[in-house]
């Protein structure tokens, strides 16, 4: 503790304290904008996430070729069998379309025509922490990302929404993080709530859809999809399933455990929309 | 020892972090046992500052915890004074109370996880994020397992230290 005092330890610890204001100060005034230092920070750091996330892939590659081809072959086999379904469910969507028309009506919403402009983006790193759930994008800024657009998988799943956004990279608070919140809507019976994170159930891979309406019928498998409420975020992306509805422990109102369809833990590529316009 | 020798050796404990911050960056998050991915960047100053003592486990604190703070997402800067008070802490206990050995190390690196994953449910609760036996659940499995990985980085950081450690010349 002496050589702590003789060389000055307590300047250091000063030091430490002012960086650490700096960096709060920072991320408080730049808000879903990365602080200069962060982004120069994970700017230069991109190139090595990259390598390390490609390698990884590879390697993750590599070895389900050597120790699962039985699997694989199976797989491919069941992938046969779904395009053929998915052939024919193709050809009753147009009966579904209009129905969606009629149901739309229903729920008195306003009809909407929107124009995604994609860009699409690797995830180059998962959650670094255990008390919340982001991936890290290899695009940013300069792709024209901003923070809150939501991020979806290649089947049109909503994956999450950008949080934090830097030059070439940026950071997505997936659908499980505890500081989810939107409009979701179950599509079978259009019951409407909020959805959120819940920090029990992140830990499990889910999220809620909360303050659902006191009628509302919901079995398990409902397909949950964004309402779109506020024009925030678009309508219609496939959020998850209904796996169970419960009470909430104040009696009050009730809520659904939601399985999301996005598989969070495996995602490699994603598409971020950059753009949605709602037209009246 | 020259200033050249210093930052030579700095360099090289920098060296050693690097494998350190990949693997608890992008590697075992990848491959999370139960749900959870260890923390070793705690574990990394406790090895430096039970080595080299309270001044030099300070400022590896402070340059760890400005890493871990611009690096990676959602920090709001008090790893920096966090770690570098840490590194303090640590040293100071290893060389008045504890020793530069292996179980002196594991006790440091038990203190300083205990005290992150405290305060991060502390934080939870204050901000009612969960009841604490939901956030119990993160934090004892990422105490455990982060502990777990102690022999590891105490073996890499003690071979730094046997090459460029203390007053030795690089």
């Amino acid at each position: 503790m002496k050589d702590f005092l003789r060389k000055n330890g307590i300047l250091l610890l000063v030091i430490a304290l002012l960086l650490s204001i700096l960096i709060g100060v920072g991320s408080a005034f730049f808000g879903g904008n990365a602080d200069p230092l962060s982004n120069v920070a994970n700017t230069v750091t991109a190139p090595v996430r990259s390598v390390i996330s490609t390698v990884a892939d590879w390697a993750e590659g590599v070895y389900t070729y050597v120790f699962h081809y039985g699997e694989l072959q199976e797989e491919l086999d069941s992938l046969r069998t779904q395009v053929a379904q998915l052939e024919d469910e193709v050809r009753q969507g147009q009966e579904a379309s209009r129905e969606n028309e009629q149901l739309r009506s229903l729920l008195d919403l306003q009809e909407k025509r929107r124009d995604f402009v994609f860009e699409s983006a690797k995830v180059t790193a998962r959650s670094t922490v255990n008390w919340e759930s982001t991936l890290t994008l290899s695009k940013g800024s300069s792709a024209g990302i901003e923070a809150g657009d939501c991020v979806i998988t290649e089947t049109g799943v909503l994956v999450g929404v950008v949080s934090q956004v830097g030059y070439n990279w940026s950071t997505v608070s997936t659908i499980i993080n505890t500081d989810t919140e939107m409009g979701g809507i179950v599509s079978r019976t259009y019951s409407a709530g909020v959805l959120e994170g819940d920090f029990a159930l992140m830990t499990q891979g889910k999220l809620k859809l909360n303050y659902l309406p006191e009628g509302a019928q919901l079995v398990s498998g409902d397909e949950v999809v964004t309402s779109g409420k506020g024009d925030v975020f678009p309508s219609g992306l496939v959020v998850g399933q209904v796996e169970g509805v419960f009470t909430d422990p104040s009696g009050q109102s009730r809520y659904a455990v939601v399985n999301p369809s996005a598989k969070l833990d495996s995602l490699v590529e994603v598409f971020v929309i950059k753009d949605f316009e709602i037209v009246e | 020892m020259t200033r050249r020798d210093l930052i030579h050796k700095w360099l090289i404990y920098a060296l050693g972090l690097l494998p350190v911050w990949v693997l608890d960056a992008y590697i075992l998050p990848r491959y999370p046992i139960g749900g959870i991915s260890p923390m070793l960047l705690p574990l990394a100053v406790a090895a430096v500052a039970v080595l080299e003592g309270a001044y030099a486990g300070t400022g590896f604190g402070l340059g760890v915890g400005l890493w871990w703070e611009l690096t990676y997402p959602g920090g709001f800067g008090g790893l920096v004074f966090g770690m570098a008070l840490a590194g303090m802490i640590m040293g100071a206990v290893s060389q008045y109370a504890l020793s530069q050995s292996f179980p002196g190390c594991l006790i440091c690196s038990a203190g300083v996880l205990g005290a992150l994953d405290g305060l991060r449910v502390a934080q939870g609760l204050l901000v009612h994020t969960a009841q604490l036996p939901a956030l119990l659940q993160v934090a004892v499995p990422e105490f455990l397992y982060s502990l777990i990985w102690t022999p590891l980085i105490w073996l890499l950081f003690r071979a730094v230290y046997h090459r460029v450690g203390g007053t030795k010349l690089a």
